[in-house]
């Protein structure tokens, strides 16, 4: 009896123990049906309440100029939203609420009856309305501060600037390539708020929670405003299609100014096409014609395969290239030319003869060298390489082409950093925008120096490249009309067809008009590139551009404060020094002496 | 018949498993919680380290000391345990935390005499029944005496008031009598009358019909009754499969009511997933299918059902603590054992984990 008794005790402990695998079975099978196939749900539902309170924290940074004048801020409006469990007499509260706040009061009415312990008034209330219905001291109604991004100038810079979303993420321009530093990182913190969005605990930072950093760029606000009013008047004067204008310092790579035209509103981007938000600078690419002379005449003459004096026939502005059908013109005839005069009156026939000087993959080094089809690395998002075929795939007449700027395509801030090579001695800098990076109490984070990204040509070579550039804009060069008086400026001219679209060939009536130049000459300060898109009537970039080129230079020469020399030079003409600081003072009382 | 058997060192490293697991999960769940309230992200871990030290030297003490020595002291323990759960409602020693007197401070100490009790009961129902197998079947000496001493329990411990902790206790004790052969008409005849009992005990208190109505169907109202639960889905469900990494659940942060106690299981399963809550339920098991292989192994029937209860306490508890957390049973505060923050249950756990383990130490082959 003993041992069956012992028996039964032991069948009943196995009961036990079935009983606790069955138990635990379940546990795993509820939990596998959490955590994988409600996961996916369950994660979107936390994520949710998570990124509604995230959207309520975010502030991001300033972004300020060189000299710490406000260009994009973050500002903050009250929204107003109503407890309804909270109000005793909706009535009253909602004839009160619809008086100050516009509204329609039934629609309110209805909302502050709901059963519900959160409903909207009224987002993003003025100041002066928040102020009033805050007075009313009605118990139930809150306020909420959201975050706003302002662009206090509007249309000023706002390529550069790009713009932020609604939820405070950069979305385009240095608001997305420096969102990182300009965001409010929440971290921890932000979990550390209940449903409504109110801190329970603020306390704890663990270091993952900072405040936005502020930016400041290398742009001058003045110099960027001359840059886009001088577009706008040449715009609208030729009918252009678009145009871009870049004023960088040569000798660092600094982007003192960067705009397209025509420019858009970054406080209501949501009004335009991308098409208009896009920073053309840098992400559209065109053949840039005879500007790309003056690389072909450097590379020329570092090889020593050209002097400023050596003669070449221009075949008098017809020229079939040898074992091809093609036919090279000039627009003006020319028989002989030195080389200096091929660029000052900028024969294309001229500029193949001396691409012939140079043999194909040493022309190819060059381009290479001056950065084209390679991206600036500039500190802005989307740039694009440009493109250059490698001298392999040249067909016969491509490099002749090339030599004048056809058959390669470049973006506007890749021709004005190789230009500037010719400007800072024969080195290439790296373009860049944001100069320092600083948080609240402003102090540095992170600076950025100027970087050298290579030496291009000797210095001897940009010396003489220098004054061969110097004479295109003489009296009879093709550049005269950037000719600035009391300031020596170097300069090129392009005028480029345009390739028709989908197909082989040149447009008859499409031309991209450039200029690019730098000044002064004997110790320049500023390079700076104009390029306007399908002018109509006129199309020559040395009557288009150039005056803006003209226009850019000299008004930012004062703002730089940099006196013409040759005035000061010729110390019996006071009068010219007086007229210039008339101009500083924003005044333009002609002198009486 | 009886011979010396090995240390189970198995069990032993489980044990050591789960504590650890746990010292790592609640700092996880409570630093944050324990800066803001109490200044000291560490005070939780820190006091919760040095029970697990004193814990362990109970469970090495115990495992050393032949359990047969516990049987002579059953009757004084089970006084003890009764005495303790008196205390609570001493005005000088008992404290009210939160509406419950669930708590006893001594010397600044405070503990919760209701773990200390359970074991106290399982040891005296273990004696017991053991002492009275041949008359098991009868009312008189099988049944009334041992449903009496667990009815004192659960009224004191419904005082409290911890429902929870009470129907816990009827369980272990009603299936310690049903193993031991009580008569199953008998332990019916309790269920029928527990059943009516605890509706009416439930209907008694409007947070009750509450929990159980927030179980029935928590996304009616999850701002408020049903926000916990629907935390603690939330974060089973962020978790996924592998978890969204130790420390890094946010659910914690004071999205979950008591993370480091009543709800350490979420915090686990939205830090390690689906992976982790399946190791810490392997864990439980491996500690059930040892204690009951103990049980059957026991050299006498007072082991054999001292196994059986001890196994039964860590057991259930681990079943209801998930259960609740993962929404199958209504809320209500049950800690996880070894992992959930608790000097008591913590010590408690240990002491019952030492007794096992000298059993275990003298089965028989």
């Amino acid at each position: 009896m003993n041992t069956n008794a012992k028996k039964w005790i032991r069948f009943r402990i196995y009961m036990v123990l079935i009983c606790f695998l069955l138990f635990f079975t379940a546990l795993a099978v509820r939990a596998f049906q959490l955590q994988v196939l409600k996961g996916e749900y369950l994660r979107t539902l936390a994520e949710k309440e998570y990124t509604g309170i995230i959207r309520l924290a975010q502030d991001r940074g300033v972004i300020y100029d060189r000299h710490k004048e406000i260009l994009a801020i973050s500002s903050y409006a009250y929204s107003i939203f109503a407890d309804p469990t909270q109000i005793t007499d909706p009535y009253s509260v909602a004839c009160k609420l619809s008086a100050i706040l516009k509204l329609n009061n039934r629609k309110l009415l209805n909302n502050l009856k709901k059963k519900r312990s959160f409903v909207w008034v009224k987002r993003q209330v003025t100041d002066g309305e928040a102020e009033e219905v805050r007075r009313l001291r009605i118990k139930g109604i809150h306020f909420l501060r959201e975050n706003r991004r302002y662009y206090p100038d509007v249309y000023l810079a706002c390529h550069l600037l790009g713009f932020a979303g609604v939820d405070a993420q950069g979305l385009e321009g240095l608001e997305l390539s420096y969102d990182k530093y300009l965001k409010t990182k929440t971290g921890y913190s932000t979990a550390m708020r209940d449903a409504l969005g109110r801190r329970i605990y603020s306390k704890i930072d663990f270091g993952g929670s900072r405040q936005g950093y502020d930016l400041i760029l290398t742009i001058d606000k003045r110099i960027q405003h001359i840059t886009e009013m001088g577009l706008k008047k040449v715009s609208q004067n030729t009918q252009a299609k678009g145009a871009m204008a870049i004023v960088m310092n040569p000798k660092t790579g600094e982007i003192l100014a960067m705009a397209n035209y025509p420019p858009f509103n970054p406080n209501t981007f949501l009004r335009y096409p991308p098409s208009v938000r896009r920073n053309r600078i840098i992400t559209d690419t065109f053949e840039p014609g005879s500007t790309f002379k003056v690389f072909l005449i450097a590379g020329a003459l570092e090889e020593g395969t050209v002097k400023p004096n050596h003669m070449f026939f221009c075949e008098n502005g017809n020229y079939r290239i040898k074992g091809t059908s093609a036919i090279i013109k000039d627009v003006h005839q020319h028989g002989w030319l030195s080389a200096s005069d091929i660029i000052k009156f900028s024969s294309n026939i001229g500029a193949v003869k001396i691409g012939q000087t140079l043999n194909s993959s040493c022309l190819f080094r060059y381009i290479k060298a001056f950065g084209f089809g390679e991206k600036t690395g500039i500190d802005l998002p989307g740039e694009v390489r440009g493109f250059i075929n490698p001298p392999i795939k040249w067909s016969k007449v491509d490099k002749h082409y090339i030599a004048f700027g056809y058959g390669i395509a470049t973006t506007a801030i890749q021709l004005l950093s190789a230009f500037s090579a010719i400007a800072n001695d024969g080195v290439l800098m790296r373009p860049f925008v944001v100069k320092e990076i600083i948080n609240k109490d402003g102090k540095t984070i992170k600076r950025f120096a100027p970087h050298v990204v290579r030496r291009v040509v000797s210095s001897k070579t940009a010396r003489e490249v220098t004054s061969i550039l110097e004479k295109v804009v003489e009296k009879d060069g093709t550049g005269r009309m950037a000719f600035l008086e009391g300031y020596r400026v170097a300069g090129k001219t392009g005028t480029a067809r345009k390739a028709k679209s989908g197909g082989k060939g040149y447009s008859k009536d499409k031309y991209v008009a450039s200029f690019m130049g730098f000044a002064p000459v004997e110790d320049p300060q500023i390079a700076v590139l104009v390029v306007v898109d399908e002018p109509k009537g006129v199309e020559y970039g040395g009557v288009v551009a150039a005056p803006v080129f003209k226009e850019i230079t000299q008004k930012t020469m004062v703002c730089l404060n940099i006196p013409p020399q040759r005035v000061l030079m010729a110390q019996g003409k006071p009068g010219v020094l007086r007229q210039w600081i008339s101009i500083i003072d924003g005044n333009g009382n002609k002198d009486d002496s | 018949m009886k011979r010396k058997g090995t240390y189970d060192y198995t069990l032993f490293f489980t044990i050591l498993s789960l504590l650890g697991i746990g010292l790592v999960m609640v700092y996880s769940s409570s630093s944050v919680m324990a800066l803001k309230r109490f200044d000291d992200s560490y005070l939780f871990i820190k006091k919760q380290a040095l029970f697990s030290l004193i814990g362990i030297a109970f469970m090495v003490i115990y495992s050393l000391t032949p359990y047969q020595y516990l049987r002579k002291l059953s009757l004084p323990v089970l006084i003890l345990g009764l005495m303790s759960l008196l205390m609570v409602w001493m005005p000088s020693i008992g404290t009210e935390i939160r509406g419950s007197s669930r708590w006893i401070k001594i010397f600044n100490l405070s503990f919760q005499p209701s773990e200390f009790a359970k074991l106290a009961l399982i040891l005296f129902l273990a004696h017991s029944l053991a002492k009275n197998h041949q008359n098991i079947k009868t009312f008189t000496m099988g049944f009334f005496p041992h449903f009496i001493i667990t009815l004192f329990f659960i009224l004191l411990i419904l005082k409290e008031p911890d429902l929870g902790t009470s129907l816990n206790i009827l369980v272990i004790s009603l299936t310690m009598m049903f193993v031991a052969g009580v008569r199953v008409r008998y332990l019916l005849g309790v269920f029928s009358l527990a059943i009516p009992l605890t509706v009416f005990l439930i209907m008694g208190e409007q947070y009750r019909i509450r929990r159980i109505l927030t179980f029935l169907n928590p996304w009616e109202d999850p701002l408020g009754r049903g926000f916990h639960i629907i935390h603690s889905f939330l974060a089973m469900g962020s978790g996924g499969w592998c978890g969204v990494g130790l420390g890094d659940g946010r659910q914690k942060l004071f999205y979950l009511p008591e993370p480091h106690t009543d709800f350490i299981l979420s915090v686990i399963g939205e830090e390690f997933g689906l992976v982790g809550v399946i190791i810490i339920i392997s864990l439980f098991l491996i500690l059930i299918v040892k204690g009951i292989g103990i049980a059957l192994r026991a050299p006498d029937l007072f082991g054999s059902y001292l196994a059986l209860g001890i196994t039964l306490l860590i057991g259930l508890q681990a079943f209801i603590h998930a259960g609740v957390v993962m929404g199958l049973m209504p809320t209500k505060g049950l800690t996880l054992p070894f992992i959930s923050y608790g000097g008591s249950s913590l010590i408690s756990g240990l002491v019952s984990m030492g007794i096992l383990l000298n059993i275990s130490y003298q089965r028989r082959t």
